[in-house]
């Protein structure tokens, strides 16, 4: 049965369900950017709460990965999504998909909640570099062809550098905890990460192929 | 200043991941406030997090996810957002903005080491090197080192990951000729011996990445003269 049939096949009552749904089919990164740039230039509420929809329970799960507590990643999670509302006409969606600058957003969250409880000081506004967005133009924008190709050259890697990526990534973990960790040399650790972001870059860069 | 030597792919990865030490992090982002070509790697790093983020399947929580949507529904009539002309680096700075130009330091070290140049306040050391530790509790790896020109360190290895950023002066080993903006991101299997440059002293940063090691960039029969 086709997935067509299959629908066909709903009552009223659940077709109307199934269309009510937060999100009835996946959404493209460009999809993303028009629900921002309508949050950016009416404050359009119904825009940003399909992004929240979509987006918080990822952040949260990623924060929580990062070993924030459950009440933390809830709280820097609301706060990740609230910052993309105050600075949504700050996006640039040439410049990168919206998972891009929101992931940047919830790491730095992230690190600089770290550092206050590891100091008990706030630092300075600003003071985390990865917070400005650096002048250079990237090469070119990313597509969202780039994204599924970039998402499945991840899922190509290597067993051992497809966990090196997640340890990174998903953990932070440092080269000397993953090397613990694994029980491999640190260079060995540190060539797995090169080689595997080297795959990873030629699929961004080399899009035209 | 176009730096000629880089960062790592993997330190650039860990960065990306936030997956480094803070002081790793700050002599990370001391070399990619001066280069572009690591900015532009960086890039690619970070959206590898954006294609994993969104790769995240949660599960389902309907009671407690309506809870949190509806304080945030809550929250946006309180916040309101911010113009589009204010650019996102435009959170003032208060203590950068006192000093300038090239008393500046680098803006990524001043959490540990202030924003000027002038009211650095160098220790010294051994003959021809001061040094500064962090002033941050978690900066027993994170050190500003100033070398003599002309000066011949010993020959010595590293035992972890170690990242040195030069700002100013310059040094020669085996590798090449490190001066202002380069980057020295080093395997713990690379032995060397760097020679610091004539004319200016050779000041740099370096980090560990495992707290409490000292940076082999001094010998480690430095290291009972400084106390660590």
């Amino acid at each position: 049965m086709t997935p067509d049939t299959h629908r066909w096949s709903l009552s009223p009552f659940e077709t109307a369900r199934a269309m009510s749904t937060n999100e009835p089919q996946p959404k493209t990164a460009e999809d993303w950017a028009a629900e921002m740039a309508a949050v950016s230039r009416c404050g359009d509420r119904d825009s940003f709460m399909r992004i929240y929809d979509h987006f918080f329970p990822r952040v949260r799960l990623y924060l929580r990965g990062q070993g924030s507590p459950e009440a933390v990643a809830e709280e820097l999670a609301q706060e990740a999504l609230l910052r993309l509302w105050q600075r949504a006409g700050m996006f640039d969606a040439g410049r990168g998909s919206l998972a891009t600058w929101l992931f940047r957003i919830a790491r730095n969250l992230h690190i600089d909640r770290l550092r206050q409880e590891r100091y008990w000081v706030a630092l300075p506004e600003g003071a985390e570099p990865a917070e400005d967005p650096p002048d250079e133009p990237y090469s070119r924008a990313e597509s969202y062809a780039d994204h599924v190709d970039l998402a499945r050259r991840i899922e190509r890697l290597p067993a051992t550098q497809a966990r090196l990526i997640r340890m990174s990534y998903f953990e932070a973990k440092s080269h000397s905890e993953i090397a613990a960790e694994l029980g491999m040399p640190l260079g060995t650790v540190k060539s797995g990460l090169r080689r595997a972001f080297l795959k990873l870059q030629v699929e961004v860069c080399g899009g035209a192929a | 200043m176009t730096p000629r030597h880089h960062l790592d792919e993997a330190t650039l990865v860990s960065y990306a991941a936030g997956a480094l030490t803070d002081g790793m992090r700050a002599v990370a982002a001391t070399h990619l406030e001066a280069c572009g070509h690591c900015r532009a790697q960086l890039a690619g790093a970070e959206r590898i997090g954006g294609v994993l983020l969104s790769q995240r399947q949660p599960t389902d929580e309907p009671g407690l996810l309506a809870q949190l949507r509806e304080a945030m529904l809550a929250r946006l009539d309180a916040t309101p957002q911010m113009r589009p002309t204010s650019t996102l680096g435009g959170d003032d700075d208060h203590a950068a903005s006192r000093v300038t130009g090239t008393d500046l330091l680098p803006r990524a070290l001043h959490p540990y080491f202030g924003t000027s140049w002038r009211a650095l306040r160098w220790r010294w050391t051994a003959p021809g090197v001061h040094m500064i530790k962090s002033s941050r509790p978690s900066g027993d790896n994170l050190i500003m080192l100033k070398i003599a020109p002309g000066k011949s360190m010993p020959v010595h290895s590293h035992g972890g990951s170690e990242l040195t950023q030069i700002l100013k002066g310059a040094y020669d080993d085996a590798l090449g000729h490190f001066g202002p903006g380069d980057m020295a991101d080093l395997d713990s299997d690379i032995e060397h011996q760097p020679v610091t440059s004539p004319g200016v002293p050779c000041i740099c940063v370096a980090a560990l990445d495992a707290p409490l090691r000292f940076p082999g960039w001094f010998a480690r029969k430095l290291q009972p003269l400084v106390g660590l």
